[in-house]
């Protein structure tokens, strides 16, 4: 059957435990009503269907599973990404803090050219704060990235960060297919070759 | 959820004629015609588990009619949960109700129960 899509973004979230990335992942979370069994097992990846100028974005978004205990991700789980959330909790100065190790951990085991964005979470709990936004802002500038406040309690942001990290990746994506073929002599650009989709997945052992 | 005597209703040339949903918060699941009718008779988890319960008795029904999606990323917006004995369980990805079906790790194939899900256009 043709692919009814034009990308596949495969994005990562992480960051500390307890900053809310499973939220962030699920964004109606509030509302999510959790069965004894799913619960048990947890959720491992999520499928979405956004659309960006008339292009269909199918984006594979997974949680880091827990393995952020270790304060490490090994390289297995950054195959392929080509998005990161980093989250930290505006209420926790420290998971504010581990971001630098985490930029670093994924500057060691993901791809040079991993599409990055900062996410400061629970941002409804104002009187809990310890990070202000200039300091996120600050940090994000340092490192060159975008960066949002968000609630995944609140609907707060969630979707719009998704929105901006995919309209990203895939403006690099369009970018780097242009530069791949450039246009002859024409100065209309017509980009409706698509990635190959599913070339990290096949390399995928869970999968 | 969705009858099952309203399931012949739902089948069109071997496909769903109507879009797939979650019957709790009306995520668009599947788009119409993605899946194809199948039977086969699978024992999935309950969606509500007795409280009571012992760890290990998992209450389970046995379902018949399926969807089947041969490439997971055909789906709209669906979740998946970890492996358990080579199969990962498919919930809403929104309120993560479920399973609504399953994914088979063998042959990447997903199987969406007729009767865990609403058929619907809105």
């Amino acid at each position: 059957m043709a692919k009814t899509y034009d990308y596949l973004f495969k994005l990562l979230l992480i960051g500390d435990s307890g900053v809310g990335k499973t939220c962030i992942l699920f964004r109606f979370s509030e509302d999510a009503f959790n069965t004894t069994f799913i619960s048990t097992i947890g959720i491992d990846f999520k499928i979405r269907t956004i659309e960006l100028d008339g292009k269909k974005i199918k984006l594979q978004i997974w949680d880091t599973a827990g393995q952020e205990r270790f304060r490490t991700i090994t390289t297995a789980y950054y195959r392929g990404a080509m998005g990161i959330m980093l989250v930290y909790d505006i209420t926790q100065e420290k998971s504010f803090e581990n971001i630098k190790n985490w930029i670093r951990n994924i500057e060691e085991n993901a791809s040079a050219d991993v599409e990055k964005m900062l996410l400061g979470n629970k941002c409804e709990l104002n009187d809990k704060r310890q990070v202000s936004k200039e300091r996120g802002e600050q940090l994000a500038i340092e490192y060159g990235i975008k960066f949002m406040e968000t609630s995944a309690k609140a609907s707060i942001n969630v979707e719009e960060a998704f929105l901006t990290l995919a309209s990203d990746i895939k403006a690099k994506t369009e970018k780097r297919m242009e530069a791949n073929n450039p246009p002859k002599g024409s100065h209309q650009l017509k980009l409706t070759e698509s990635r190959k989709p599913d070339s990290w997945l096949s390399r995928c052992s869970l999968l | 959820m969705t009858e099952e005597s309203n399931f012949a209703a739902q089948i069109e040339n071997d496909r769903n004629k109507l879009s797939v949903r979650c019957q709790f918060c009306n995520c668009l699941m599947l788009k119409a015609n993605e899946g194809s009718y199948c039977e086969q008779e699978v024992d999935v988890p309950l969606m509500q588990q007795k409280q009571d319960r012992s760890a290990e008795a998992l209450q389970t029904e046995k379902l018949r009619h399926f969807w089947l999606i041969k490439d997971m990323m055909t789906f709209e917006n669906i979740g998946f949960s970890h492996t358990v004995d080579g199969r990962k369980f498919l919930v809403c990805a929104d309120c993560e109700r479920g399973p609504v079906g399953y994914h088979e790790l063998a042959s990447k194939f997903c199987y969406l129960a007729l009767g865990r899900v609403v058929h619907g256009d809105k």
